[in-house]
């Protein structure tokens, strides 16, 4: 505490006698607004010498957050102080919400702009760390250790529930349909849609292609940069799964459909799951080639893991890996929401549809699994809860469904069943990831 | 591609996407839960037949052939792999560090006052 108050005091101490040493001339020579105020000051070289102090001290506090902060840096500081209360208190997804609160405070501290501090600013070290996000690099890099960290084996036990995922994909699609009806054009509608594909990476990396801020339209008008709202959108909603999703399974699913039991998954060969990476990576890339960093890495991921052989990368890509690029990726798309960027009507659009996709997605995945049940007999019959798992959100979704089913029969255990809907999911939004990349690129 | 992008509007060129992309989406997840289901049963048995089984199960060795394999043998066998198992020592890093010791100069073993000092 001594040492604090010494370091301060020398601090004034100089900043009272900058003047008199002369060194406030040449960064006045800098400071264009305030130029013809000190030219008074020089003239009238008689005036006290703590008239230049003042102007001084002045200076500096120009220069402090205090003088600067806008109304709008103070709601995205409490944002992001909210976002790091909900993680650590309600446990929504901390490993997301925590680096990414403490981005929006570091984003949104308020600074004089040309002194290469800012996010935007060319230069910056968090621009550095920012390039990263703009050019899709972390995404991929994040699938690779998803999918060393996921376990495909049950939906290689019951392939039918694949279409589960793709059920819960008419979310994407509604979303960009419905972006396009609120007057975004074409590219930054795509990257919109895909909040519903409730997968934080794949939305980055999308909007990273087609809403960036550089791309110019056939018409000659330059896209938004809209990739700080878009992923702090799908981030914010998919730490919100536990609450967006439980009304609507009790919404569209009798209370007779959650109580049914489904037969335990078949054991799965250490083969099936080695085929499993190779194969679908062959097969979705020959359909959907734009997902291809994607779904390239996550499928390599997922070899590392059952290929038995390199448990070591397997071990690095799910921990060591993923943890850095989550660190990285998290803390610099909250910075990425600088207040006069970040608080603009299409950012307050972006969240509105984005909740609107989540609820879609996950009528989607509920009803589709209502309707396979129609198709279904006996102990084949699904139960319609695990739709609500096509939404990737991986494995958050799967968790909520589980804790669900609990409810309505303390016996019936759904987690295993609504993985496999879960990680199909993931695959799902790669794909329609890569097709609106395809069309709209 | 920008042709079409400049001559529609965006609505409908929305509503086609929409479209194609969940055919697409579905017919990805389709293909995909139709090879698992039934073209990789196939495969695993033309991989059986390639193979010709060279691992069986317990279940399919046949008592016959084993009448020599008494109870002894597998106690012996058992009670050696016990062994081997139980005396196994951890593994250790094989590097060797000689560490020096610094003592306090001591007068009484010094060189210098030994008895045969020669110069």
């Amino acid at each position: 505490m001594k040492k604090l108050i010494i370091i301060f005091s020398v601090l004034s101490l100089l900043i009272f006698i900058k003047p008199v040493l002369g060194l406030g001339t040449n960064i006045n020579a800098v400071d264009s607004a305030t130029v013809s105020t000190t030219q008074v000051v020089d003239n009238a070289d008689d005036e006290s010498v703590l008239d230049g102090a003042f102007k001084g001290i002045e200076k500096f506090y120009n220069y402090t957050g205090f003088a600067n902060a806008t109304s709008g840096h103070i709601l995205m500081i409490f944002i992001g102080i909210i976002f790091i209360y909900l993680g650590i208190k309600y446990d929504y997804e901390p490993l997301l919400l925590i680096p990414i609160g403490i981005g929006v405070i570091i984003g949104n501290i308020p600074f004089v702009a040309g002194n290469q501090t800012g996010i935007y600013e060319t230069g910056s070290v968090l621009n550095y760390l920012y390039f990263g996000v703009v050019k899709g690099i972390y995404p991929p890099l994040i699938f690779l250790g998803i999918g060393a960290m996921t376990d495909f084996s049950s939906l290689i036990a019951n392939p039918k529930l694949m279409l589960l995922g793709g059920a819960a994909q008419i979310g994407v699609f509604a979303t960009f349909l419905g972006a396009l009806y609120l007057g975004f054009n074409l590219p930054e509608a795509g990257a919109i849609g895909i909040i519903g594909g409730a997968d934080g990476p794949t939305a980055i990396f999308l909007s990273s292609k087609l809403a960036n801020g550089i791309n110019v339209l056939a018409d000659g008008t330059t896209v938004k940069n809209l990739i700080g709202p878009i992923a702090i959108a799908a981030y914010s909603y998919m730490a919100l799964v536990p609450v967006i999703q439980p009304p609507l399974m009790r919404l569209l699913v009798s209370k007779k459909d959650r109580k049914i039991k489904m037969k335990p998954p078949r054991a799965v060969t250490q083969k099936e799951k080695m085929i499993f990476p190779v194969v679908a990576l062959i097969l979705t890339l020959f359909i959907s080639p734009s997902a291809l960093p994607l779904l390239g890495m996550l499928f390599f991921g997922n070899l590392l893991k059952e290929s038995g052989r390199t448990e070591r990368l397997a071990e690095t890509a799910r921990t060591k890996l993923i943890d850095i690029v989550t660190i990285l990726l998290g803390v610099t798309v909250g910075a990425s929401t600088q207040a006069d960027i970040f608080i603009t009507k299409d950012s307050m659009l972006i969240f509105g549809l984005g909740a609107i996709s989540f609820v879609i997605a996950t009528m989607g995945g509920l009803l589709f699994a209502k309707f396979m049940n129609l198709f279904l007999k006996g102990e084949n019959k699904i139960n319609p809860l695990i739709g609500a798992a096509g939404v990737s959100a991986v494995p958050d979704s799967a968790r909520v469904v589980h804790t669900e089913g609990l409810k309505s029969d303390p016996s019936n255990y759904l987690l295993m069943h609504a993985m496999a809907p879960n990680v199909s999911g993931v695959i799902g939004s790669a794909i329609a990831a890569g097709i609106i990349l395809s069309f709209l690129g | 591609m920008i042709q079409i992008l400049l001559n529609t509007d965006p609505i409908s060129e929305g509503y086609v996407i929409l479209i194609t992309g969940l055919l697409i989406v579905f017919g990805a997840l389709v293909t995909l839960a139709l090879f698992f289901n039934y073209g990789l049963p196939v495969m695993l048995y033309l991989y059986k037949i390639i193979t010709k089984g060279k691992d069986k199960k317990i279940s399919e060795i046949k008592v016959k052939d084993n009448s020599d394999f008494t109870g002894e043998i597998s106690a012996v066998i058992g009670a050696s792999i016990h062994m081997y198992m139980s005396e196994q020592h951890d593994h250790e890093s094989g590097i060797l560090t000689i560490k020096q010791v610094k003592k306090a100069y001591s007068p009484w073993s010094s060189k210098i006052y030994g008895i045969q000092n020669r110069l």
